[in-house]
């Protein structure tokens, strides 16, 4: 059996890749599951969606965690612990991902042991390219399985893309082709895991937790604000920043328009942003009258939720 | 209300610091979660919020909230039985003295259009009858987006959702929720716009004095559901009012009034070639039947209100 891991942003197209491969397996007589996350999945935030294809009746069930590919679409997602990029990854799995540094230089990064191959096709950063992001995903993990013929690959785009209209069909088909063309060069193939029988099964780290009063057991129930724990400014990939020089200390426009309220406004009248939770939509840049806002890329920094 | 009797003179009286808490799992760019924070900031921290199921509902995922007091879950359809239990309780604790009246709470409901247009709207009707005193905020992004933008009652007409997905988009018409609840004299009703937060201020202001039943229908901009970028959900809402799409208007006393009528409305293409949901009347052949119908609908209504 295939165990396929689809990681990304919200946005970045990991259910259509997800979509893609799995019909595309299905198309080759594979009996196949893909699914993506349900109810977190918000445009820029970790999300991810996964594939298990095999020759005979699957009967695992949910996320996977002894993938045999993981592909990340966005490599700023790696030192995010909540994506849980590297999880369940063994020198068996191949990985693949869409940066603009060396195989090499993230196999050391990581310590990784199995190979690592980077995403063929896309350009990293470039905001047009989004849209073709999961298109691309599903083309270099479907080379790299070696079972999926490029007939059946572009079958399946065309099903999966069909209700967007012939136009997006035909870029997709487009990139997805020359995507799987590129993947085959490099080489790579996966090999396909063995099934693990119900008797093999791990238990869930569950943490034993013994029954307590409320006032024990749920002391932050009655806290407030506790949202702020959550550090969305993860799911950014620009940032907001202030030219306080041009900054005429308006009526906090930037501050009364962010959805997040990540503005503040101190006590000289200036905005000051949260970068631990901005998540970077940019309104306060388009709405800021002075235009003392631009945008800064976060691709490149280390961690998406620093101080600036 | 008169200017004088509001304490939202002009844009430097809005709240410069804001109660609802950042880290939510809603989306960069999502106009239901500015609206949210723009309606709490006057509401204050003294509310109970009751929450259909919906976007809004991964506000609160144990043991994270961004709210400063309680909020309570209901199905999809329930969020004002949900209002009316908290309210008796909340009653019954005060007739017995075991709550001081100056603590006590304001029970708002909060839901998106997909409950407030649909699901919801049978017991909504029924709270209203009962003459329940509770604020329903209705988020209203026109589809059911916590699911994928299937298209619900409040689905404009035209508009391509993932369940109307033809070359002509949506056959149906919004519903008009907002004359609904006035045809029920409720003790107030307005519609707002997060890109509107002076006039929102001030309908908040009135809602929040008002004893009864109150209905804030607040137009929310989906970066995901509508197809456009997050940074755009302010300026697709400035378009929405200034077009007249989205009339920004007030029951009170009996009567609906108009709180901001577009001087010289813009032509509803400026708002809808802004985004992906209404592309298709645009690409590859314009469908100036659609576009004009749109177009003819608004123009009818402002015919109505001017006149």
């Amino acid at each position: 059996m295939y165990r396929i891991r689809f990681h990304g942003r919200g946005g970045q197209g990991m259910k259509t890749a997800s979509r893609i491969l799995g019909t595309a397996f299905f198309i080759e007589a594979f009996e196949v599951q893909d699914a993506p996350i349900y109810g977190a999945e918000r445009r820029g935030a970790p999300v991810f969606a996964y594939v298990r294809a095999g020759r005979e009746a699957i009967n695992e069930r949910g996320a996977i965690t002894n993938p045999d590919l993981v592909v990340v679409a966005d490599d700023t997602l790696v030192p995010v612990p909540a994506a849980g990029v590297l999880r369940g990854v063994t020198e068996n799995t191949v990985l693949i991902i869409n940066s603009v540094e060396e195989p090499e230089t993230w196999r050391e990064r990581l310590n990784l042991t199995g190979p690592v191959v980077t995403m063929p096709g896309v350009k990293v950063g470039d905001a047009q390219e989004v849209r073709f992001t999961g298109v691309v995903s599903a083309a270099a993990a479907a080379a790299v399985t070696g079972v999926i013929s490029k007939t059946s690959f572009e079958a399946a785009i065309r099903e999966e893309i069909a209700p967007l209209g012939e136009a997006v069909v035909d870029e997709n088909l487009k990139r997805g082709v020359e995507a799987f063309d590129l993947t085959v060069k490099n080489g790579v193939s996966i090999k396909e895991g063995s099934t693990v029988s119900a008797a093999a099964y791990k238990r869930p780290e569950w943490i034993e937790l013994g029954f307590e009063s409320a006032a024990i057991s749920a002391p932050a129930i009655h806290s407030a604000a506790t949202s702020e724990r959550m550090k969305t400014g993860l799911w950014r990939t620009v940032r907001p920043v202030i030219d306080y020089d041009r900054c005429n200390r308006c009526w906090w426009l930037c501050s009364t328009f962010c959805p997040d309220g990540a503005i503040s406004v101190n006590k000289e009248g200036f905005p000051e942003i949260d970068y631990e939770h901005c998540k970077g939509c940019m309104i306060c840049m388009a709405q800021c009258p002075p235009h003392a806002i631009s945008a800064e890329a976060e691709h490149g920094r280390k961690e998406g939720g620093d101080e600036a | 209300m008169k200017t004088s009797e509001t304490r939202f003179k002009g844009m430097r009286d809005l709240p410069s610091a804001h109660l609802l808490g950042t880290g939510t799992a809603m989306c960069a760019g999502c106009g239901g979660l500015e609206v949210l924070h723009e309606i709490y900031d006057i509401l204050g921290k003294k509310t109970v919020f009751v929450n259909a199921a919906g976007c809004m509902t991964l506000l609160s995922i144990y043991p994270f909230t961004p709210f400063r007091g309680s909020w309570i879950y209901t199905a999809m359809a329930s969020a004002p039985a949900g209002a009316q239990g908290v309210r008796d309780a909340l009653d019954t604790l005060k007739r017995k003295e075991r709550m001081k009246p100056a603590d006590d709470l304001k029970v708002v409901c909060l839901t998106g259009d997909g409950s407030a247009y649909g699901m919801g709207l049978s017991s909504t009707s029924a709270a209203i009858d009962r003459g329940l005193d509770f604020l329903y905020i209705c988020y209203d992004n026109e589809g059911y987006g916590n699911t994928g933008q299937q298209f619900s009652a409040a689905t404009p007409h035209g508009a391509r959702t993932s369940t109307s997905m033809g070359p002509r988009g949506f056959p149906g018409s919004k519903k008009d929720l907002f004359s609904i609840w006035a045809a029920n004299s409720p003790a107030y009703a307005a519609t707002v716009a997060g890109a509107e937060p002076l006039d929102l201020a001030r309908k908040i202001e009135k809602a929040d004095t008002a004893k009864g039943p109150r209905l804030i229908l607040a137009l929310s901009p989906c970066p995901v559901g509508w197809g456009y970028d997050p940074k755009d959900s302010v300026e697709i809402g400035k378009l929405a009012v200034k077009t007249g799409i989205w009339p920004l208007k007030e029951y009170i006393d009996g009567k609906v009034v108009h709180t901001k009528i577009p001087k010289k409305r813009l032509p509803v293409e400026e708002y809808l070639k802004r985004q992906g949901r209404f592309a298709h009347l645009f690409e590859p052949v314009r469908k100036d039947d659609i576009l004009k119908e749109i177009q003819a609908g608004v123009d009818a209504y402002w015919e109505g209100v001017e006149g």
